[in-house]
């Protein structure tokens, strides 16, 4: 039995991985297509909470409101001004693909390619005896709750939540309800994106800063949609804590080859029930 | 003027003329060592051939309806294959090049056995899957690949044929050919392949699955035998590219060289297996290396990446830089046809 | 030991029974009509058939051989070629391209000599491609042999389709309704190349809505409702019958 420290980290791990897989799950729906380049917003959000937490002074909880504006609005229009313009599901994976490069280049010049690290925001940490947490890791837990929470309410007791399951589910139809199907793609987007970046702003102390800090990201959060099964909200949140435990306990026993572990895992499940665990089956 | 084109009226010039003017990159690509031995123009070229040679393979299996991003493992498969034999093992050379292709071939078709079954966008994430593991094996298996820090590999030894001495560590010149040849084996294989009946069974099963499916056709086998291919000639790429750089270490060969393989093809323009590959592969990665000269760190990456989001949005939708030419060749013949002949009208689809 | 038989079909989706103990004989160069009402498990019993389904239980069998565990494409290479109610057509290709893609159950020869271009091969491909264009002419679709299939009016691209099956040699073929959305003319004329084609030696299943067409062609008619078989006789007798007509309540008959 792995020590309680390892499920902490499991726990964390997993809050980060649910944010973004939430977030690309949302945008899966409405673009049909994975966005590959997910990932770069949670480093831009990273980047740019640094920018104004040290640069600006701007204390951390604004800072990350703001900033989670801010790439939501970068998201929307990417989405309009380039995705919108290209069409086919390859091309406009093809397109994602490349704004990677784009970005990391961007982040480069602008940030540069050393690390940079964000003091912690909560310093100290919490005592349990054997172990201890800091605050900040406490943070990020609490802070997807939250997340995931409002998620849910908007998702479900909104009305502009109902246009969302509606444009995601079934677009034509949901046009013909005279649902503004363009906006809310446009919105979802925005907040796909959004929530990308806060991942990246709540993680900033935790580890260090650079332009390719959004790969690993989103790699894992398309292995959490996938063991969550393409498609489904509850699946991403699912996959996360799955693959956020995973990671860690792997991480524990076999350092070095824990990530072979993870990807062999989900070619196994592609392979046996490639509609993961909520996804429905596509033929 | 009318009369004196009347003259070639015999030879079907409208047909032949794209050929001879296609047929001229060609000899041009023979000659070039002839013209120029600067490393720094050889060194581009051989490095664009050999991706060239990988993004030739990712085409081929999108023909077949599947998308992989496994063509980087397969050059890694092939490289360390290669690497292995010839420096570990002391094999010779050559057998070691032979083997780097038939390993990753043999690895291909029982991978793709198992794995083709599940197609689309799974199929996808598998191989993206199956990239970064090889990647990190290559990295972990520290006894055998010498981890992170590469393996150096050994060039191919002299070649004294009665008046021909070739030299591999002398300059770029035989890689050069090496690259030439793998690129035009690849090429002409795969051409022959899209032009015969094959070529047709790959396409039904990429325009529609169930009709191919039900007219007779085994998914399964075509996919495989796709597949296969490409694993066999991006193997042999990764041989290349591993001696030629002399050495090789899993940084080359990861998860994001199959998607700038993937983008190579695309670009160039995914409906054609052999031209449009190398357009792509040349294209994208002399920018990448024009680009990366830039005093500014980081532009590069982001000039490329601007470059390439231009090309898919300008591009119309299905087509590549190979495209244009059909479409510059008919702006270009159609000025010459209005005046040759007046009163036919040409229409374009 | 019949031609083509079905004992005991079964096809459960979940709890709901698309199909249900269907059992019928068919016999060689007979034309089979299948007929019910919308929802009845006309389009699902020709899924089972060919291969795109396996049956939940029963067995279907062609020529003594058990074809409800194999693939759509063995079973294509038996003999048993179907169409397509959708329109299910190669984007974007011309006419001739598609019947081309069509007929590689046409060829003997391997997919390396067709590689290779052996002499062997080109004879064949030559002779394929004399039978493509044949077809083509004889479902009235030449004019447009080099054009792609959307300048198709939806009654000939229904045609193309079965231009299409017959590209890949067939024993048996399984058309799915296809006279739907022809108009009289359009569908007189499959009416006779249906006729035409069966007298080649090709036996024929025919689901059908228009009663008009079925009792031209058909020699033998299989009612279905609600997944079971529910009639199975003279095209004629099965018109007057009641479970039939009351299985058709609500909809025209002839």
């Amino acid at each position: 039995m792995p020590p309680a420290g390892i499920w902490i980290d499991g726990l964390v791990q997993s809050s980060t991985y649910i944010t973004m897989a939430f977030g690309m799950v949302l945008v899966f729906s409405i673009l049909g297509i994975l966005n590959w380049t997910h990932g770069q917003y949670y480093m831009i959000g990273a980047v740019i909470v640094y920018y104004g937490v040290t640069a600006a002074g701007v204390p951390f909880p604004f800072s990350m409101l703001v900033v989670g504006l801010i790439i939501a609005g970068l998201g929307m229009l990417v989405k309009k001004v380039i995705i919108d313009r290209v069409s086919g599901d390859l091309y406009v994976g093809a397109v994602t693909l490349a704004l990677i490069f784009f970005f990391e280049g961007l982040a480069s010049m602008l940030f540069g390619m050393q690390d940079k690290g964000l003091a912690n925001v909560l310093p100290g940490s919490l005592d349990l005896g054997t172990f201890s947490v800091s605050y900040q890791k406490i943070a990020v837990v609490g802070f997807t709750l939250v997340v995931l929470i409002a998620m849910y309410i908007v998702l479900n007791r909104t009305k502009i939540g109902l246009s969302i399951r509606a444009v995601a589910q079934e677009p034509r139809a949901a046009s013909l309800y005279g649902v503004r199907v363009e906006r809310v793609s446009l919105l979802v987007m925005g907040i796909g994106c959004m929530l990308a970046a806060w991942a990246g702003c709540i993680m900033a102390p935790v580890y260090a800063i650079n332009p390719f800090i959004g790969r690993m990201p989103m790699i894992f959060s398309l292995l959490a949609i996938v063991i969550g099964g393409l498609g489904s909200l509850s699946g991403a949140i699912i996959g996360g804590l799955i693959l956020g435990f995973l990671n860690s306990v792997m991480t524990y026993y076999i350092s070095y080859y824990s990530e072979v572990v993870l990807f062999v895992l989900v070619i196994i499940l592609l392979l046996v029930r490639p509609q993961g665990l909520f996804g429905a089956a596509l033929k | 003027m009318n009369v004196w084109l009347n003259r070639f009226r015999t030879y079907d010039w409208r047909n032949m003329w794209p050929k001879v003017v296609a047929a001229v990159p060609v000899i041009i690509f023979l000659l070039i060592p002839v013209f120029t031995q600067g490393e720094i123009v050889l060194n581009m070229l051989i490095l664009s051939g050999i991706w060239a040679v990988a993004a030739m393979g990712f085409t081929l299996i999108l023909r077949t309806g599947q998308f992989s991003l496994g063509q980087a493992a397969f050059m890694a498969i092939g490289g360390y294959t290669c690497a292995i034999l010839t420096v570990v093992l002391g094999w010779p050379w050559w057998w070691g090049f032979l083997l780097s292709g038939i390993v990753s071939g043999l690895i291909a078709m029982l991978i793709g056995s198992v794995v083709l079954r599940v197609g689309g966008i799974y199929f996808s994430i598998i191989t993206l899957s199956l990239t970064e593991v090889i990647r990190i094996i290559a990295q972990q298996w520290e006894s055998v690949t010498h981890g992170s820090r590469g393996l150096i590999t050994t060039p191919p030894p002299n070649i004294d044929l009665g008046p021909l001495h070739i030299n591999f560590m002398a300059n770029s010149v035989p890689f050069y050919y090496l690259t030439l040849i793998l690129v035009a084996v690849t090429g002409l294989v795969f051409w022959q392949i899209g032009k015969t009946r094959m070529g047709g069974t790959f396409y039904a099963m990429l325009a529609n699955q169930t009709l191919a499916e039900h007219e007779g056709i085994h998914l399964m086998r075509y996919r495989v035998i796709a597949f296969t291919l490409a694993g066999v000639f991006a193997g042999f790429a990764g041989a290349i590219y591993a001696n030629y750089l002399t050495v090789i270490s899993p940084l080359i060969f990861g998860l994001w060289q199959s998607i700038q393989i993937m983008m190579m093809s695309i670009v160039g323009g995914m409906s054609s297996l052999v031209a449009g590959p190398i357009i792509g592969s040349t294209v994208l990665y002399i920018l990448g290396i024009q680009l990366s000269r830039l005093p500014i760190y980081g532009i590069s990456q982001l000039l490329y990446g601007a470059v390439v989001v231009l090309v898919l949005i300008f591009l119309p939708k299905g087509t590549g830089l190979i495209d244009l030419w059909p479409r510059i060749w008919r702006k270009i013949y159609r000025e010459v046809e209005d005046y040759e002949i007046p009163g036919e009208t040409r229409q374009e689809d | 030991m019949a031609f083509l038989e079905l004992d005991d079909v079964t096809k459960l989706f979940g709890k709901l029974a698309a199909v249900e103990d269907v059992s019928f004989n068919v016999d060689q160069g007979e034309v089979l009509g299948i007929v019910g009402p919308n929802g009845s498990g006309k389009t699902t019993l020709i899924n089972l058939i060919s291969g795109y389904y396996k049956p939940t239980r029963g067995t279907i069998s062609f020529m003594g051989k058990k074809i409800s565990v194999l693939r759509p494409d063995e079973i294509a290479k038996l003999g048993l070629v179907r169409t397509f109610q959708s329109n299910v057509l190669y984007e974007k290709t011309t006419l001739v391209q598609s019947m081309l893609m069509s007929s590689r159950l046409q060829y003997k020869t391997s997919d390396i000599e067709s590689f290779m271009e052996t002499k062997k091969y080109k004879d064949e491909h030559e002779g394929v491609v004399g039978n493509v264009l044949q077809t083509l002419q004889l479902l009235d679709l030449f004019n447009e042999t080099f054009r792609p299939a959307s300048v198709l009016s939806h009654g000939y691209q229904r045609m193309l389709g079965i231009a299409l099956a017959l590209a890949a040699n067939p024993k048996v073929l399984l058309l799915d309704e296809p006279t739907t959305g022809m108009n009289y003319e359009e569908a007189q004329f499959v009416v006779e190349n249906i006729k035409k084609i069966n007298e080649q030696g090709i036996t024929v299943l025919l689901i059908e809505h228009n009663m008009k067409v079925l009792l031209d062609v058909a020699t033998r008619v299989i009612v279905l409702s609600f997944g079971s078989k529910i009639a199975d006789g003279n095209p004629h007798e099965m018109m007057n019958k009641p479970e039939v007509i009351e299985a058709y309540l609500g909809t025209e008959t002839v």
